[in-house]
């Protein structure tokens, strides 16, 4: 239940150097523990959600559960590995070699035997298609005359030309602008021969022949919505061949019915939407399982939708965040399963990443005093009952009123909204809770800018410039899509602008820490803490490896296999 | 009986127009599908207008009734809000209730006429307060707490002691299995723990409601007359009390029967099926909330599965009671 902040990186030379360096990589990603399997057997990992498209690269698509389906089907140029070093995957590429730094340009060498499984060559026509969809240049269009509308622009608007040679496989991009974390784009390739046919934004949207067309070690055999998806090997796959015959995605959006599930042997591999100490318990004492519960690029948070009046006033978001007991959240909700973790003090980056920064300034501190305080200075007077009541706008002479949302059917969610109401009355604020299954909140309610309040996850690559689409000025719907919060700052887009042309990493770093502090004194959002992932397996699978980007564990799956 | 089976199916007929009416009357006075676009300031008039004239909502009721009802009698239900066709849907989602329902009212059936029979004609002995108690056990457990116990206490001993999984506890199918004979295999696996939660509640009650009718009818003047007679004491039972005791049970059966079919939902909900309950909840959890297309089309099919059971439930009284037919 979890959305991902659309990849882009910049800090690609601060993780792994040889990443941003001139010369190419020659490695194929896989895991690092490596355990002797033997062919067949089927692999049910239970997702937390549907999805609620195919393509992961279009704005509404955009999910982590799309991502650990798709990343096995459509093709990645550069895989982050479980310590968010990149390694370029020549399964698709033999190299990638920065030619010229002025202007930035960008040789690519494609695998010879890279073919999708109906037998099209995967060609430079792949990365020119990819490059315009996903460019936000208008002039390039969707089939039928409309606008693309991707799930993130950054890096790929600030390339010039995108041109093929060698028989399309050779492919040669040019920036107008530099761009440090080149190593990001084309990556979740889209069929550039399909997707001209049935369009980038619709023709994914449905289960059928267009999906089934794989770049990867799987294919997609079959889609039952609200039950399961289903992937096999790909038989026309030139690397090294998939060890199991099948992985079987199963919706399961209710947590407690996942341990009786893997102890049942119904399921061999979960990982809750989020984690809980009470279901740590229990999946550890199921026998045979293995339960590694590690820090991820993931965060919780609530929003605030400007588009609403009185969120509008920062003054009153400042308020709710000053009356969020954001310590008290942490110490009942994570600190049960792991000590490390504190209140978050920065969006961009997370605690595990050396860029990582205390942006906050005194923005984070929980203060009642305060909080009342900015909302009588923002015209609301207390009423008799304890809660403030605004003398404008739509609910004037009534109880400040806001309404938060999150996913259903996750306890500890629940949790955190209990807790935020119970912190929110203590200030004057009635909280009242709607929550909505994980397709509806990321489907509809938040893209369309239907909440007053929602609290979810945020799930990033290494690569700050993933989050650009988040915090950019909603106006720009084409490079914004992800702004549901009609939050806009010039300041924020000129620093966005300046760091994605950085192409030293600690100066790109700095950037964003800057554009983070704006983020708090403008308190676009409220972040509440990095989010630990808990993933449980059966021991009988090897090879499965837990990644803590947003390629999460799948990322290795054509290595996973029943322990010979 | 041809003259009383036609008399009834007319009135059903009748009785299901009605209940249409009522139902959209319900639906259509219950919330506004377009609330949600008129509370964002972010949206024009000019949408809202145009959605309101999409969805018809701009004609008077009886009008937006009777288009409704014309495409319905056309098998058109329309569309939910995520734009999949609603009949099709319903279809599908009605097939998965009846694979886990069927099974479920017939063993109930089947278990409370035993147990109702064996309780009443062993009145008071420790047999009948020993199944009165599990009974009353059953009846007042709630189905979440039935299916969490089945599952974590049984469905893993009967796997591990067997030496695979044959009782599973997500999901009415395993993806990807092929043939059909194993595809049946599944289906069945996976039906057992959603069916035995549902015929240990259901039948719970079924069975006092037998043993209390047939209580009644033991005790009655042509019983003492029959035994009088020197009828045996089987005949007395099973040809004269136990037939006039199942008529009230077969009621509530029938009854019951269409009430699961709309929506055995806690027990979908514990097992991960995909049936008429979760149906009805995504209809109405949803930001259009109601999905209107949706909760019309669940409460229409469910209306006219309650009056074909009561039709049934008239039919067999018939065959249990010759007088009715002459009613």
């Amino acid at each position: 239940m979890r959305r991902l902040a659309a990849l882009v990186l910049t800090t690609a030379c601060a993780i792994g150097a040889a990443a941003c360096s001139s010369s190419s990589a020659t490695s194929t990603p896989s895991t690092s523990a490596t355990s002797s399997v033997k062919s067949g057997g089927t692999l049910t990992y239970a997702l937390d959600e549907d999805v609620d498209g195919f393509n992961v690269n279009y704005a509404n698509d955009d999910e982590e559960v799309l991502r650990e389906i798709i990343e096995n089907v459509w093709p990645q140029v550069f895989v982050p590995t479980p310590n968010l070093k990149l390694e370029l995957n020549t399964n698709y590429v033999t190299s990638a070699t920065v030619t010229s730094t002025s202007p930035q340009t960008v040789v690519y060498q494609i695998n010879p035997k890279a073919t999708w499984s109906d037998g099209v060559p995967i060609t430079a026509a792949d990365f020119i298609y990819n490059w315009e969809a996903q460019s936000g240049n208008p002039k390039y269009k969707d089939v039928g005359g409309a606008v693309y509308l991707p799930t993130n622009t950054a890096g790929y608007d600030q390339i010039k030309s995108v041109t093929g040679s060698h028989g399309g496989k050779t492919v040669t991009v040019v920036f107008s602008k530099p761009f440090g974390d080149w190593q990001v784009l084309f990556s979740d390739l889209v069929p550039a021969h399909i997707a001209e046919k049935v369009g980038f934004n619709n023709g994914f949207q449905t289960f059928g022949a267009s999906v089934k067309v794989s770049g990867g070690p799987y294919e997609i055999q079959s889609y039952t919505q609200g039950e399961d998806l289903v992937e096999v090997p790909n038989p026309t796959w030139w690397g090294k061949k998939p060890s199991l015959s099948k992985v079987v995605f199963r919706f399961i959006l209710d947590d407690s019915q996942i341990p009786a599930a893997i102890e049942n042997g119904e399921v061999q591999l979960a990982e809750p939407a989020l984690a809980s100490l009470s279901f740590k318990d229990v999946v550890d004492s199921i026998p045979n399982t293995t339960t590694q519960v590690i820090a991820g690029l993931e965060f919780q948070h609530i929003d605030f939708n400007q588009a609403n009046p009185y969120l509008a006033l920062s003054d009153v978001r400042h308020a709710i965040a000053d009356g969020t007991n954001r310590a008290e959240l942490v110490q009942r909700i994570v600190a049960p399963l792991t000590s490390s973790i504190a209140p978050l003090e920065n969006r961009i980056w997370m605690p595990i990443q050396p860029q990582y920064e205390n942006t906050s300034g005194s923005y984070g501190d929980y203060s009642t005093t305060e909080a009342k305080s900015l909302l009588e200075a923002a015209g609301f007077k207390l009423g008799s009952d304890g809660y403030f009541q605004p003398d404008f706008g739509p609910e004037k002479g009534k109880d400040f009123t806001l309404t938060i949302s999150t996913t259903s059917g996750v306890a500890v969610r629940s949790e955190i909204e209990q807790l935020f109401q119970a912190d929110m009355k203590a200030i004057g604020i009635k909280i009242v809770i709607q929550n909505y299954s994980a397709n509806t909140l990321f489907g509809t309610v938040g893209p369309k800018g239907e909440f007053d309040l929602i609290e979810f996850a945020w799930v990033q690559t290494p690569f700050a410039s993933s989050s650009l689409s988040i915090y950019c000025s909603y106006t720009d719907a084409s490079m914004c899509g992800e702004n549901w919060d009609h939050y806009s700052d010039p300041q924020v887009d000129t620093l966005y602008s300046e760091a994605l042309t950085t192409i030293n990493p600690t100066a790109a770093a700095r950037l964003y820490n800057d554009i983070d502090a704006l983020l708090w004194k403008d308190m676009a959002t409220l972040p509440l803490f990095e989010q630990p992932d808990l993933y449980t397996w059966s021991t009988s699978y090897g090879n499965v490896e837990p990644n803590p980007s947003s390629y999460n564990i799948t990322w290795n799956a054509a290595d996973w296999g029943l322990k010979a | 009986m041809t003259g009383f089976l036609i008399r009834r199916v007319l009135a059903g007929i009748v009785t299901l127009l009605v209940a249409s009416f009522l139902l959209f009357l319900l639906v259509a006075v219950s919330g506004d599908p377009l609330a949600t676009l008129m509370a964002n300031p972010n949206v024009s008039h000019a949408t809202i207008a145009a959605a309101r004239q999409e969805l018809g909502l701009n004609q008077p009721l009886l009008v937006r009734y009777w288009t409704w009802l014309t495409h319905v009698l056309t098998g058109n239900f329309g569309t939910s809000t995520t734009g999949q066709p609603v009949g099709a849907e319903l279809g599908g989602r009605l097939l998965v209730t009846l694979q886990m329902v069927v099974p479920a009212v017939i063993l109930s059936a089947i278990f409370a006429v035993l147990v109702g029979v064996v309780s009443a004609v062993h009145q008071y002995s420790v047999l009948d307060h020993a199944l009165t108690a599990v009974a009353y056990l059953f009846y007042s457990t709630p189905v979440f707490v039935v299916a969490i116990m089945l599952k974590d206490f049984l469905a893993v001993d009967v796997n591990n002691a067997v030496g695979h999984t044959i009782l599973y506890t997500i999901g009415q199918n395993t993806p990807g299995t092929t043939g059909t004979g194993a595809i049946m295999l599944d289906a069945a696996e996976h039906t057992v723990l959603p069916v035995l939660t549902l015929t240990l509640i259901t039948c719970a009650g079924w069975s006092r409601y037998q043993r209390a009718q047939l209580l009644d009818v033991l005790n009655a003047d042509y019983i003492r007359l029959a035994r009088a007679k020197g009828l045996s004491p089987r005949r007395v039972l099973f040809v004269h009390a136990l037939r006039n005791a199942l008529i009230p049970v077969v009621t509530v059966i029938a009854i019951d029967f269409a009430v699961l079919l709309g929506g055995a939902v806690v027990t979908e909900t514990a097992f991960g099926w995909e049936g008429m309950g979760q149906f009805l909840l995504n209809g109405l959890e949803g930001p259009v909330s109601p999905d209107t297309n949706v909760v019309q089309a669940w409460m229409l099919v469910v209306a006219a599965i309650v009056i074909a059971f009561n039709i049934i439930a008239d039919i067999l009284y018939s065959l249990l009671d010759p007088r009715i037919r002459l009613a």
